[in-house]
């Protein structure tokens, strides 16, 4: 079983978008997997027609597997199941720092699921704080959307400091560019800047797209309803070239 | 290798259940959405031998010439299958096929076998949604169905799989009951053996080795005509195999099947009157005679890689037209042998063979054909191995090479003396012996198989001198190929003598002794 946690400091980058479509990719490709939205805001359950659990019982996530499980619910799709997201999520900080081994805690819990899963992914919200800590403890791969602008560079960049100055290790951090625009030459430009500075970034790059934006209304991946259209095949592209570097990691 | 839950749950529904009355009552409790509807004209392929059913695999071919590789707990789910796409129509054996997951997990699988159709139909797949009213799948469902071509409108099977959806229990239940209201059937089979089932077909694995179990008391000659019997059927089984030529495993066997029947004959010549003996031995022997160029021109072909590898790199190719006359040649001998084993004098030839032995042969009494079968067995392999034995105290570095040529046919009698009577001992010891026994065959095969080809080699070469325009880069290759054989010929020669000293040492004829003894009790 390997974890990825699609992650950035920065809202609005697509890392809803890539967690939906790479966990659709990964069950349409035989594997059982499995979507933890721990963004409180819940989009990803969104899109896969669950709703938030109602419950305010957020000490679920982090006490017996058994009650874990109970809250997971199959998709529409074949081997992908979601965790869906809760709205106390947001006090996962407050709660964790009351526990001991707050950073290990997600790790812990995720690797009871070993047996059930082949891929974990974590959509996860945008900011750095305990639960983040808990995703870089618990992850194989922290896969970062990075729009080819200045600003998300400079996020880019923070992060990479954070694992430095934290002692994380820095090879699981696996950029990509996402809403990138064909037309947009400064685009082009950061996107030229950026593979020269950061040779880790990956290869495939997830355009701006409508018809993604559009996931809200379809309620669906943009694989399941456009997959013919070269900008959402690029998702299945991304999903191959993690699995190739997750596959090579032992 | 990826998890996979294996919680699905298939159902047979009757014959006489309308689809119309199947959806309907799925839609008392369910919304049913339609995904996706597949039907087109599919074949099951095989093995002569079964080997993908041996492993729980189903290979179906489609329309559009690709193949999928399906585990039972998965059949029919499209992205638990593995693919072979892009084939040609001839494309038959593993390794005509492009590289792939597929072509990987069949090689070890079918080795030499040829897949081929034994089903023919259309399959139709229906993929269903079992939802709530928010368009939320509750239930996965899968509708397949088998028409035979003619007959388009009524199934010859249909099958319903059911999949839960994690969370989602209760409705998992619910359409559980929908189903047993409809008198669906929930087979006992595994989901290979049921569906095969369904569409009548009955998977017989094809061994060419026999397995026997004679009563104490029956008579040596009785015995004797069993085993041949029991090795004719199985040569006649091969028939049909070689005359389509579907691959070269169907004359192998066949040739095997013969050579056992040959055994039996003058191994065990005692319990016939003797001028039968030589009347039998005659006739098996011109069947296999009349397939050994066939035989030779496979066992090459099949080697080619393997030949072209023990060439420098710069003159592997100049081997290339010596396998294009090899291929020629083949090709006019399959079809003389296809015609042969077809024809009315050859079955005739079978016939009369067959109904010789098939209720026990009838002549008149012999020394040993009224004894019981554990004497004759005890004798024989006794006096085999004794003769090997004796033979393998004699060899040395000077023995000339036709000594241990000859060793390699005797080791060859004891070996088919242990399938003959082998059960009549003890399993434990009888399974040590045929593993030294193993053990040495295989490196005197080497070296018979080397001389063989040299040999061989040889002759072809001989031959090119007749040849008007000579290919002088062919006949270097070759005479490259005929050294290099030989040097492993001299080095496997050494492998051979060592194993020798093994097979006959003291505690190998005590085993021997220990082992094939009267009154021993089975185990």
């Amino acid at each position: 079983m390997k974890i990825i946690a699609s992650y950035s400091i920065k809202g609005g980058v697509g890392k809803t978008a890539a967690s939906v479509n790479l966990a659709y990719a990964s069950a349409k490709a035989g594997n059982e997997t499995l979507l933890v939205d721990l963004d409180p805001q819940g989009a990803s359950s969104f899109y896969f027609r669950i709703g938030a659990s109602k419950k305010e019982n957020r000490g679920y996530f982090f006490s017996k597997k058994n009650r874990l499980l109970k809250q997971i619910r199959g998709s529409n799709y074949k081997r992908l199941d979601i965790l869906p997201a809760n709205l106390s999520f947001r006090n996962f900080d407050i709660m964790l720092n009351n526990m001991s081994k707050s950073k290990k805690r997600l790790k812990d819990i995720l690797s009871s699921l070993e047996n059930e899963y082949d891929l974990i992914i974590l959509d996860c919200p945008p900011n750095i704080n305990l639960l983040s800590e808990n995703v870089f403890n618990a992850a194989d791969m922290v896969l970062v959307p990075v729009i080819p602008t200045t600003l998300s560079e400079r996020t880019y960049e923070q992060l990479l400091t954070f694992f430095k100055n934290n002692g994380y290790k820095r090879k699981i951090i696996h950029p990509f560019f996402s809403m990138a625009q064909s037309k947009n030459s400064l685009h082009h430009q950061s996107i030229a800047d950026l593979e020269k500075r950061h040779p880790e970034f990956l290869k495939s790059i997830i355009s701006f797209s409508t018809e993604i934006e559009r996931m809200g209304i379809h309620r669906e991946p943009v694989l399941a309803y456009a997959s013919k259209k070269s900008y959402v095949q690029s998702y299945r592209t991304l999903f191959n070239e993690i699995v190739k570097i997750l596959g090579k990691k032992k | 290798m990826k998890t996979s839950k294996i919680n699905d749950t298939r159902y047979l529904l009757p014959d006489d259940l309308t689809k119309k009355h199947f959806i309907e009552t799925l839609k008392s409790y369910f919304s049913v959405k339609q995904i996706e509807n597949t039907s087109e004209n599919f074949s099951i392929l095989e093995t002569f031998e079964w080997n993908l059913y041996r492993h729980n695999i189903l290979a179906v071919r489609h329309q559009n010439q690709s193949i999928t590789l399906w585990n039972e707990e998965n059949l029919f789910d499209d992205e638990l299958s593995f693919e072979i796409e892009e084939i040609n129509a001839r494309d038959k054996f593993w390794w005509d096929f492009p590289d792939s997951e597929a072509k990987d997990i069949l090689k070890p699988m079918i080795d030499l076998r040829a897949l081929h159709p034994v089903y023919k139909g259309v399959l139709k797949i229906e993929t269903l949604n079992l939802q709530n009213d928010d368009g939320k799948v509750l239930v996965f469902c899968q509708l397949i169905s088998i028409y035979e071509p003619e007959k388009p409108r009524t199934p010859v099977m249909r099958q319903v799989s059911l999949s839960p959806v994690t969370g989602y229990g209760r409705e998992y239940e619910q359409a559980v009951k929908l189903l047993a209201s409809m008198q669906s059937f929930k087979p006992s089979l595994t989901p290979l053996d049921s569906l095969l089932g369904a569409i009548g077909l009955a998977p017989t694995p094809y061994t060419v080795k026999p397995v026997f179990k004679f009563p104490h008391t029956l008579s040596a000659r009785s015995a004797v005509s069993s085993i041949i019997t029991t090795m004719i059927e199985k040569q006649r089984l091969t028939e049909q195999g070689i005359v389509k030529d579907i691959d070269t495993e169907f004359l192998h066997h066949y040739r095997v099947a013969i050579r056992m029947v040959r055994a039996a004959i003058v191994q065990l010549r005692e319990v016939f009157p003797a001028q039968d003996v030589s009347m039998l031995k005659q006739r098996f022997g011109d069947l296999a005679r009349e397939t050994n160029h066939l035989r030779d021109l496979d066992v090459f072909i099949l080697d080619k890689q393997r030949y072209m590898d023990l060439l420098p790199e710069s003159m592997k190719n100049d081997l290339l037209p010596m396998f294009d006359d090899f291929e020629k040649n083949r090709q006019v001998e399959a079809k003389r042998i296809s015609r042969w084993i077809g024809s009315r004098a050859y079955r005739q030839e079978m016939d009369e063979l067959q109904a010789l032995f098939i209720n026990g042969y009838s002549a008149v009494e012999t020394q040993w054909s009224e004894k019981t079968t554990i004497e004759l067995a005890v004798t024989k392999i006794q006096k085999t191995y004794t003769k090997i034995y004796k033979a393998a105290l004699k060899i040395n570095n000077t023995t000339p090479d036709e000594k241990i040529h000859d060793i390699r046919i005797d080791c060859k009698k004891l070996r088919y003396l242990l399938y003959f009577f082998g059960s009549e001992f003890k399993k434990k010891k009888i399974k040590v012996v045929a593993n030294h026994l193993k053990s040495l065959q295989d490196k005197l095969g080497i070296f018979n198989d080397l001389t063989v080809q040299g040999d061989f080699l040889k002759n072809y070469l001989l031959q090119l001198e007749h040849k008007p325009k000579k290919d002088i880069m062919l006949i270097a290759s070759l005479g490259g190929l005929i050294s290099t054989l030989y040097t492993m010929q001299v080095q496997e020669r050494e492998k051979c003598i060592k194993e020798l000293s093994i097979f006959s040492n003291d505690s190998n004829r005590q085993l021997f002794k220990e082992t094939f003894i009267i009154n021993t009790k089975r185990k």
